[in-house]
């Protein structure tokens, strides 16, 4: 299975809203490895949404297994088809960055819990609650899928501790 | 392209931002990075641009009288050639708060133990808070670890510092992701 090349801002399926997948077959399989192969042969990734390779449906994959931040609380390797945020919980600070957005990092508040509904890659229903650095990349992935990147929710700059109200 | 460093400050307002680009678009000058912030109730602006044409201060002539006029000071630097990009930073990032109530020399035993260290101050704030009676001294620092070196090992060197100071220091690293 081919290993595809990540789309890089400003290409305009970054900034596209995906379709959702009407119907789970070879097409949307075949996507589906491209997606994991992207991301295996990217090493340190822990994420890829279909955008990010050039198809805009909303597809994600996600493991965070196999990083130092993840490796202890994961769900281990996750294929999400038409996949929905339908709890956000607690609030935790990342220093993001995108293979999308190269050379460039900035501070990202996201919920510190998601439970996302979604299809697996047999076309089953599921539903799971992530947590800590897994319920930051799927969201960033996720996030992906309505053409919405860290950029757009870049939350501080590097310091915000002086830029807080005045009493 | 030859670059140049200019720096702007004066007491802040709303249009200063708009007033220095508005002269730097007209130039026909490139702003790279840059950065402005308020510092006490001065703003100050730091940016590096570059201009197709110009090669020396002298060209910019009298561009930026209006704003000295207006009450700025106004520096501008030429860059070495080169100058202009960041070498290679590599290494863990770290994020060191000071904090304690406010006494002269927090500042430079802090920065001479990172200095000693090899470790590089990539950004670093200071803030005077609290209140007149009780001022309280805050330090943000980002920092790069040289390579080989263990954010214990500068623990333990703060640490002893937190005694000698009666401050408050704490370290964190930060790992940046890329998702």
């Amino acid at each position: 299975m081919p290993v595809k090349d990540v789309l890089i801002y400003p290409h305009p399926l970054l900034k596209k809203i995906c379709a959702p997948v009407e119907h789970l077959g070879e097409e949307i399989d075949s996507l589906i490895q491209d997606l994991i192969d992207t991301m295996v042969a990217a090493g340190h990734s822990v994420g890829v949404a279909a955008p990010q390779i050039g198809a805009p449906r909303r597809v994600v994959v996600v493991d965070v297994s196999h990083s130092k931040l993840g490796r202890d609380d994961n769900h281990g390797l996750l294929v999400m088809v038409n996949p929905e945020i339908l709890e956000r919980e607690g609030r935790k600070v990342s220093r993001e960055g995108c293979m999308s957005v190269p050379d460039y990092t900035g501070n990202v508040v996201r919920a510190e819990s998601v439970v996302v509904q979604f299809l697996d890659r047999e076309g089953k229903q599921r539903v799971i609650r992530a947590r800590g650095f897994e319920a930051v990349a799927l969201q960033h992935e996720i996030d992906h899928l309505d053409g919405l990147l860290f950029l757009d929710r870049v939350s501080s700059l590097k310091t915000d501790l002086f830029r807080r109200k005045k009493r | 392209m030859t670059h140049f460093a200019l720096t702007i400050i004066g007491r802040d307002r709303p249009g200063i931002v708009a007033k220095v680009t508005e002269i730097l678009y007209r130039l026909g000058c490139n702003i790279a990075d840059s950065s402005c912030t308020i510092l006490g109730g001065q703003f100050a602006m730091i940016l590096i641009l570059s201009h197709p044409k110009m090669q020396s201060n002298e060209e910019f002539g009298t561009s930026f009288a209006p704003l000295e006029a207006d009450g700025l000071s106004v520096f501008l630097r030429k860059l070495q050639p080169g100058g202009e990009s960041a070498a290679e930073i590599d290494g863990e990032i770290c994020m060191i708060s000071v904090y304690g109530s406010d006494k002269p020399g927090i500042v430079y035993p802090v920065a001479k133990i990172l200095g000693d260290m090899q470790i590089n101050i990539t950004d670093l704030n200071t803030k005077l808070v609290g209140t007149p009676q009780r001022p309280v001294y805050v330090m943000m620092i980002e920092a790069v670890l040289p390579a080989g070196l263990e954010i214990e090992e500068l623990s333990s060197a703060l640490d002893r510092l937190k005694k000698d100071l009666q401050v408050d220091i704490a370290i964190r690293s930060i790992t940046p992701v890329e998702l």
